[in-house]
């Protein structure tokens, strides 16, 4: 796919969750005017650039939108349910274009061209009754203002310099006061005879930067007539105000065409041309006359004296031409103001750069090696006992520190745009199933990576989904419960411990123990016997082929959601777990690691191998004075701690040393301690994964690279401890390995039963 | 030069799959990368062969099976160390002078695209590069070899001798070794306790 295509369709997404919040916001709020124009605007600029791209069949559905949002801003059709709803559907309809274009086939498929169709008529009968549009109300305007004009029209076949010279810029407002450009210069045309017209479209801006209200067209016109100057004035009285209108008269001499040249805001050698093309002029006297009012210029600054002669050659022009009288001062400077709002814009517009996301992920793997790198160098430097070397290798790694972070910060973005995203799904659902529902929002500005935030939408639409249909109960059932009518569903976001914390929560009926449990039995997850926690129960939900509804709804009760959101979850090295209080709702929490890359770590070691506990979750360290009752738990301040003896968990062999030491840590509001050889310091940790082939291996997290060159394998301490605990409770209740469902999802044994 | 045996190598595999195709061509015989193992020689095709490096600097990785021994850090990418002795049900490889690690090349059969890891494999020695032709080449003995047939990609004459020519995507393959660490994290963690 080319470039342009791409960009394409990335802003046209943009534009039309745009247009969907937009559309959405319209719904509460009819009488916003601004929101019509938003919807208005982003559905232009889709058009616009569907043209440029020359992608025919999104083009034309655009226009068929547009004119409905057309008729819509023009408060010739009133909002309704029907309309948002129909215009919601078309904004799904564009979506699936957008996908059809994606995918670089040249036409829609059958069905998404037949759905398009059925849109397009549905928009047609909106239109339909609608009546009046705006350009015969124009025209009365006009044709009102013929009858005084008092028009005369020439005969024609006078000579050239005959004409008239009108050279317009309409203003950007013109159309926002309700004129049609294109009228008045057929107005204009009544008057006498265009015997030339060309249209100055330098204003334009880029397709996308182009608000479809704005008129940034000028005109050169040639004009026969027998009018006067007052008369071909009065065509333009109504935008007179907003345009900037120029009149040569017939048989002006050159210099005068020249100074219009000069005087207009467009680039004197292209409005030369257009001159000669529309006939005014003829080449040689344009490049006569603009080398003679050159050459005047500069006589001019040299005579003005040796101080001006900086200034003389650009900023004099305006200068020049108030002392000659020909424009005002004011003019002047209103033209300044606006090419200053110009560059302005520009430089707002160059705050923001769109980056391939590879040129990034690139940049996150040089920092990555820059990181190892500089570990290793300060490792060779402690080692030389210089210490200005050692000095000045910490100064580096400090940089290098902050270039991480920084880099690492270009990949975050907010969260906000994928809550955003649910507000359509809430309303849509909440309608199919005939609840009252609203979404809040909070904690939008919560930043992660951005893969992660690509990959965390599918799981959550899911929950919310999950939350809609079975959370939420229905109205009447809230009122008998004494609950207000509307439910909620809120999705939060928070950063904790290094890690993001996502929560799906409703205040519906919350989980059905009950159900859940005899669900499981008549699946075969749990055998009638097994005694197991409220909260093992309630994550029996993940468990793959589990679902509690009778009826398989189209929203959710496939029975793979709750496995596939869990899978999802945890390929992105996260998890989910759900609390649930009957009658007051359920919260369903994902826990993600903030990014993919780099991590601070806490760098340990257990006879000659080094491992890496992520720092973020690590409370303290403390000194394991021997044991000996065999026991894995320590009495940490009068709190029971378990431990676990990394050197007989990974059979690292050898003999443990007088002192060792354990490293407190704490996730998700457990604690545990890891028994280790050596505590070695904290530790910028590149993740490096370990490959397709350790894809199954449970507690490490990935691996790094120490300066030394050598590998260091990352600790997963939730899923370490996870895994030990698992593992005692299978050998202690020796009657569950019968089991085939592993408590509340120790991922390696209920992955084993895939297979 | 990596890039360059990479390229050539992928096409060179499709190639040589059916076995008739490598003989139809009128291009140089074959090369083999000839090593041996536990006094047995053993040879793969040059082309998945990227680089033979001395042994050392081994991470280990807990709770795998005895066939993993670890990972190296190869210029900075994290790259597996498999024991082709245990991974043919043999002994682990005792590491002695001369052992060194040849990093391979294999395909990644179960992505969609031309997906390639780099494996590195434990062997005692390595010896030398040999041709061999398609016609210097029999297919692997029903049984007897002590070897899984399907690690066998044939048999080569080598002066007057046997060498086994190893299927590389067979002995390497991610998804089988994946699915065999899994059972082994089970089994240790089990034993753990």
């Amino acid at each position: 796919m080319d470039e342009l295509t791409s960009v394409f369709i990335q802003e046209s997404r943009e534009q039309l969750a745009e247009m969907e919040a937009g559309l959405l916001r319209l719904e509460q709020t009819p009488d916003d005017a601004s929101g019509i124009d938003t919807i208005f605007r982003a559905a232009h600029t889709i058009k616009g650039a569907s043209g440029v791209i020359e992608c025919q069949f999104i083009e034309t559905f655009m226009h068929r939108v547009e004119n409905i949002l057309d008729a819509l801003r023009n408060g010739e059709a009133d909002i309704s349910a029907a309309l948002t709803t129909l215009l919601l559907e078309c904004c799904d309809h564009l979506g699936s274009l957008l996908d059809v274009l994606a995918a670089q086939a040249s036409e829609p498929s059958a069905d998404v061209a037949a759905r398009g169709e059925a849109l397009s008529e549905h928009l047609e009968q909106f239109l339909s009754a609608i009546v009046p549009t705006q350009e015969p109300a124009a025209r009365t305007n006009l044709a009102a203002q013929d009858d005084d004009g008092e028009v005369e029209s020439s005969g024609g076949g006078v000579v050239n310099t005959d004409s008239w010279h009108i050279s317009v810029r309409f203003g950007p407002n013109v159309m926002r006061g309700g004129v049609d450009p294109l009228s008045l210069l057929r107005y204009l045309g009544g008057l006498g005879e265009i015997i030339g017209i060309e249209t100055v479209s330098d204003g334009l801006p880029p397709a996308a930067d182009m608000d479809p209200e704005s008129c940034y067209l000028g005109f050169e016109v040639r004009l026969q007539t027998k009018a006067s100057k007052a008369d071909i004035e009065r065509v333009f009285t109504f935008v007179s105000d907003e345009c900037d209108l120029r009149i040569l008269p017939p048989h002006s001499n050159v210099a005068d065409y020249i100074r219009l040249i000069q005087e207009l805001p467009e680039d004197d050698m292209r409005i030369g041309e257009i001159l000669v093309r529309c006939g005014a002029l003829t080449q040689a006297e344009v490049d006569h006359g603009l080398q003679a009012q050159h050459e005047v210029l500069l006589a001019q600054g040299e005579s003005s004296g040796g101080a001006d002669t900086t200034a003389a050659s650009p900023a004099p022009l305006g200068a020049i031409l108030v002392d000659s009288k020909v424009v005002h001062k004011e003019t002047v400077e209103a033209a300044i103001a606006k090419q200053n709002q110009v560059v302005d814009k520009r430089a707002r517009e160059a705050q923001l750069v769109r980056v391939h996301a590879d040129k990034l992920d690139k940049l996150i793997d040089l920092v990555g090696e820059l990181v190892i790198a500089g570990a290793s160098a300060n490792l060779l430097a402690l080692k030389s006992r210089q210490t200005d070397l050692v000095e000045a290798t910490s100064v580096l790694s400090r940089l290098v520190e902050d270039i991480r972070d920084s880099a690492l910060q270009l990949r975050m973005v907010q969260i906000g745009d994928t809550f955003n995203r649910f507000h359509r799904v809430v309303r849509d659902v909440s309608k199919d199933l005939g609840k009252e529902i609203e979404l809040s929002i909070s904690g939008a500005e919560t930043e992660l990576d951005k893969t992660v935030v690509e990959k965390i939408g599918d799981p959550l639409m899911h929950l919310v989904r999950n939350s809609l249909d079975h959370g939420i109960e229905p109205v009447a059932v809230r009122l008998e419960r004494g609950k207000p009518a509307c439910g909620r569903v809120s999705l939060n976001a928070y950063h904790d411990s290094g890690s993001i914390v996502i929560e799906v929560s409703d205040d519906g009926g919350g989980l059905n123990l009950e159900r859940i449990r005899a669900k499981a039995i008549e699946r075969e997850l749990i055998q009638p016997g097994d005694t197991l926690s409220e909260s093992d129960i309630q994550n029996l939900i993940f468990e793959p082929g589990f679902s509690t509804v009778e009826t398989v709804s189209k929203l959710s009760g496939r029975g793979v959601g709750m496995d596939v959101v869990r899978r999802n979850i945890t390929a992105l090295r996260g998890t989910v777990d759900v609390a649930s209080v009957a009658g007051e709702g359920a919260t369903f929490t994902i826990r993600l690691p903030l990014t993919l890359a780099i991590i601070d770590g806490f760098l340990v070691g257990v006879d000659k191998a080094a491992y890496v506990i992520p720092l973020d979750s690590v409370v303290e360290c403390i000194e394991h004075k021997d044991i000996s009752g065999g026991r894995n738990f320590l009495n940490l301040r009068g709190e029971p701690l378990p431990f676990i003896r990394l050197r007989e968990l990974f059979e690292v062999g050898g003999q443990a040393p007088a002192r060792e030491s354990i490293v407190v840590v704490q996730f998700g509001g457990q604690r545990a301690g890891i028994v280790v050889d050596q505590l070695m310091g904290e530790f910028q940790t590149v993740i490096k994964p370990l490959g397709r082939l350790f894809a199954k291996l449970r507690g490490i997290g990935g691996s790094t690279i120490l300066g030394s060159g050598e590998v260091a394998l990352i600790l997963d301490v939730a899923a370490l401890v996870n895994m030990v605990s698992r593992s005692e409770e299978t050998l202690l209740y020796g009657h569950r390995v019968a089991s085939p469902f592993a408590l509340s999802g120790s991922n390696t044994v209920i992955r084993g039963n895939e297979h | 030069m990596g890039e360059l045996v990479q390229a050539t190598g992928r096409t060179q595999r499709a190639a040589a799959t059916p076995k008739g195709a490598v003989a139809v061509r009128s291009e140089p015989p074959p090369q083999y990368l000839t090593f041996t193992l536990g006094g047995e020689m053993f040879a793969v095709g040059i082309l998945n062969v990227k680089e033979i490096i001395e042994y050392g600097n081994l991470t280990t990785i807990p709770m795998m099976p005895s066939f993993i021994r670890g990972v190296i850090n190869l210029r900075g990418s994290v790259v597996p160390v498999i024991d082709l002795s245990a991974r043919f049900g043999g002994k682990p490889t005792e590491v002695a002078r001369r052992t060194c690690i040849v990093i391979l090349e294999v395909a990644d059969t179960e992505s969609e695209d031309d997906v390639h890891h780099d494996v590195g494999v434990l062997v005692d020695s390595v010896s030398e590069v040999l041709d061999i032709p398609a016609s210097e080449i029999e297919p692997p003995p029903s049984f007897g070899a002590r070897i899984r047939a399907d690690f066998i990609s044939g048999m080569g004459k080598v002066a007057g001798k046997f060498v086994i020519l190893l299927n590389i995507g067979k002995v390497l393959s991610v998804e089988e070794i994946a699915l065999l660490t899994e059972t082994g994290t089970m089994a240790e963690s089990a034993a753990a306790v």
